[in-house]
């Protein structure tokens, strides 16, 4: 596991590196993900503070940490949905902020808070999402009627996505980030508040996305999902990665949420202030 | 439970004096409207004493209050947790007790004491001796409770259908007849009535229908007592009792089934045909596909066309009712109209809101935003152009010039696309977040963005009738010339000037836009636009 001292050093080796591009040794692969001294300060609150991480193509990575650490911050600066203060972000080694038009073109984005086009039924939405993408129009729809019927939405595609649950939401999200097929896809909380059908459909596509060799990174705070399908964790806290590799490495023999308790800081309270819960007590 | 409830709406309202300062101002401007309305109603009422039409006016006043408290709360219902029987439908509470406890919490607050003080002018204007003044007050406070009684009883009964999307939908189009109302009384009624158009007598008659309904039972009573008819007044003073408790009896039965019934937020809409039009136009075809779907399923995009309709006709006005009616004011309209539609659509990502992301995860170079703007303006001068330009006719005709229709057509042409291209450059350059306005389908900039909207308000509006000023001049040289050289050269003139106008907008706008795209994004991730 690289502890917080190796991402230190990872840094301090990536000093004069070329604009825009980050020097490697010859014939090392290209990560599908590579971010160095990426930083976000809102006030005084510096809420990504230097992460440093690299995915390999193929991967499915998660994103782990508390509230607040700063995973949506830092998903939203890798897609170029946000501009940081400093560091570079590569996808597939094309730099998502000196070179958006390529870097957005291999990248698939499904936000935390998912708002689609409420009045667009879903296969309109879809249909949308591939044309906005440049897809031919008979692709897009082609694509779209597939990508539905895979996310077990075909019964709802001529409903507007207004009347869809939080579950189908994600879903229509997830459509609409995979429709030009990318080989990058980046997702922040992707399974809040879906039911374990749904959860089971996405957790099936992405794994099937990742087996044709394409990377998903994803944030969440559900240690047992990242556990059972990440073969790749960071932990990020206040803004810095704490802790990134395989998810043997970070765990280190224990559960991931023992592992991410450890490392995160057990939180401290006070049961006596509480002693009148429970069945027993009037 | 009357005082429980009584004590948790004086607590709210007490509350928002010591929340946010956008609440506080909230609070103290509602009441300072509350006092006006509570003065004001009771110097107008008080005002008829004398008049031979005082019963017919005070049955009007007293009807407007009804249909206020029947309007209001279902406009207000998604902000006003009272109103909504599901908020208590979790507590352990018996119907009898919960609902006299929501009646004195109706009746408790700002906005209810200015309706008692304010019809409470009717002791002045129209009771006349000790019986009158007793009868007028018990008719007051039967007026209030009938109001509070009939408002309750619809939005209980309403409370499943307002709670879903399509009720909502169909609370945001109140707002259009009520916009018209308010500008057929700010710009119609005053000229009218300094023209003599409008008088007290303008009323006879309204007595003969309105005196059956319980605000007309209510007036009459008073009048009778006044003129010694006690058995009348307390025969109509029952009367309106006993409606007053139909009413209630419909409401409390309406409570109880409301407070065990499901809701009706799981009903949704198919769309017919699901497939976006403007297959083969390209990006351009795709945002204006998705644009022109949203013109005619989003109520807020309907509320704007309507609105246009009424400010285009409102501006009119005094052209088509009052003795002057100079062509001018038409090509005036023909201006206003047109700005407008640029007006209601700078800031589009604020306006789009958190759903821009899958728009600014697309959408990079600068040719993209291009296509991105254009395609807007091109939904928005399809249904634009013909409505401006078909109210400006129809103003022309109620004129009696029809000939400033076809003089204000190559106006709209032109004001048109100075108007989409300013909307476009503002929307680059001065993007804002948005909230939803309590009780209204309107997103308004959020606290602190204000001077951002009123500065792309009149800009587009200056800017708007300053480009069409050469097209102007062009209409008032051509006014000797025959129609067909109006319609034959004036207009495809304009049209193009107002093309070429609307492309340097677009051009301007994207190159302005490319380099702030994640701005424009974090501005309408911040929107909370439903």
């Amino acid at each position: 596991m690289n502890t917080p001292a190796d991402g230190a050093r990872a840094t301090d080796s990536l000093e004069g590196l070329a604009y825009g591009r980050v020097n490697r040794p010859a014939g090392a692969p290209v990560p599908a993900i590579a971010v160095h001294g990426l930083r976000k300060r809102f006030g005084d609150k510096e809420a990504v503070a230097g992460i440093d991480l690299d995915i390999a193509a193929g991967s499915l990575a998660g994103l782990v940490g508390p509230n607040g650490a700063g995973k949506t911050t830092s998903l939203s600066m890798m897609t170029g949905l946000l501009r940081p203060d400093d560091g570079r972000v590569e996808v597939n080694g094309l730099n998502v902020w000196t070179d958006p038009p390529a870097a957005k073109a291999v990248m698939g984005v499904v936000p935390a808070e998912v708002r689609l086009f409420e009045r667009l039924s879903g296969a309109e939405l879809l249909e949308y999402a591939g044309r906005l993408r440049g897809l031919p129009t008979d692709e897009a729809r082609s694509r779209a009627v597939q990508l539905l019927d895979v996310l077990d939405l075909s019964g709802d595609a001529n409903r507007l996505v207004a009347d869809y649950s939080t579950g189908m939401r994600k879903k229509a999200a997830l459509g609409c980030a995979l429709i030009h097929n990318p080989s990058v896809l980046f997702l922040d909380e992707p399974l809040e508040g879906v039911d374990p059908v749904s959860a089971d459909v996405i957790r099936r596509l992405l794994t099937r996305f990742v087996g044709s060799g394409s990377t998903v990174l994803f944030s969440s705070h559900v240690m047992e999902l990242v556990e059972q399908v990440c073969d790749h964790v960071s932990i990020i806290d206040k803004g810095k990665i704490v802790a990134t590799g395989t998810t043997d490495e970070v765990r280190g023999g224990k559960s991931l949420q023992r592992a991410f308790i450890d490392l995160v800081g057990p939180r401290a309270t006070d049961e006596e202030v509480l002693s009148w819960l429970g069945s027993s007590s009037s | 439970m009357a005082r429980l409830l009584v004590q948790l709406k004086l607590r709210l309202l007490l509350n928002a004096l010591h929340s946010s300062r956008t609440a506080k101002i909230s609070f103290i401007v509602s009441t300072t409207f509350a006092v006006l309305l509570a003065i004001g109603t009771f110097l107008v009422l008080a005002s008829f004493r004398g008049k031979s039409t005082s019963v017919d006016l005070t049955a009007v006043i007293f009807t407007v209050f009804a249909f206020g408290w029947l309007i209001m709360p279902i406009m207000v219902f998604s902000v006003d947790a009272t109103l909504d029987p599901a908020t208590l439908a979790l507590y352990p509470l018996r119907t009898r007790p919960l609902a006299t406890g929501l009646l004195a919490a109706s009746a408790t607050g700002a906005w209810p004491l200015a309706n008692v003080i304010g019809l409470l002018g009717v002791t002045v204007g129209l009771a006349s001796g000790a019986l009158g003044v007793i009868v007028a007050v018990v008719a007051v406070a039967l007026q209030v409770l009938f109001c509070i009684a009939l408002s309750r009883f619809v939005t209980t009964s309403l409370a499943g259908l307002l709670r879903s999307r399509r009720g909502r939908d169909l609370a945001a189009f109140l707002i259009i007849p009520l916009f018209a109302l308010y500008e057929f009384f700010a710009q119609v009624v005053p000229k009218a009535t300094a023209e003599g158009k409008i008088t007290a007598a303008s009323f006879t008659g309204f007595d003969s229908w309105m005196r059956w309904l319980p605000p007309g039972l209510a007036a009459h009573a008073i009048q009778d007592a006044s003129a010694g008819h006690i058995g009348l007044a307390l025969a109509r003073l029952a009367a309106l009792a006993a409606v007053v408790i139909v009413f209630v009896w419909l409401w409390v039965r309406s409570l109880s089934r409301a407070l065990v019934t499901s809701d009706t937020s799981t009903q949704s809409a198919r769309v017919h045909g699901a497939k976006l039009p403007l297959a083969r136009s390209g990006l351009r075809g795709a945002v204006a596909a998705r644009f022109w779907v949203y013109q005619r399923r989003e109520p807020l995009s309907l509320v704007f066309w309507a609105m246009i309709a009424v400010i285009t006709a409102a501006v009119s006005a005094s052209s088509v009712f009052g003795h002057n009616r100079h062509p001018g004011v038409i090509i005036a309209s023909a201006i206003f109209g047109a700005a407008f539609v640029g007006i209601f659509h700078v800031n589009s990502a604020g306006l789009t809101g958190p759903a821009f992301y899958l728009e600014a995860t697309a959408l990079s170079r600068s040719r993209d935003l291009r296509a991105y703007f254009a395609g807007q303006n091109l939904v928005l001068a399809v249904i634009g152009a013909p409505l401006v330009v078909a109210v400006c006719f129809a103003l022309a005709a109620a004129a009696g010039r029809p000939g400033v229709g076809v003089e204000a057509a190559p106006v709209v042409l032109a004001a048109l696309g100075a108007a989409l291209g300013l909307s476009n450059l503002f929307t680059a350059v001065l993007p804002y977040p948005t909230v939803k306005r309590a009780g209204t389908p309107f997103l308004v900039a959020a606290p602190g963005y204000g001077g951002y909207r009123i500065g792309a308000v009149l800009a587009t509006l200056a800017g708007t009738a300053v480009a069409a000023a050469p097209v102007i001049i062009g209409v008032v040289l051509a006014a000797s010339d025959s129609l067909a050289v109006r319609i034959g050269v004036l207009l495809p003139c304009a049209a193009i000037y107002g093309f070429l106008l609307a492309l340097a907008g677009v051009r301007l706008a994207s190159a302005a836009a490319v380099g702030k795209l994640p701005e424009l994004c974090q501005v309408a991730m911040r929107s909370a636009v439903s």
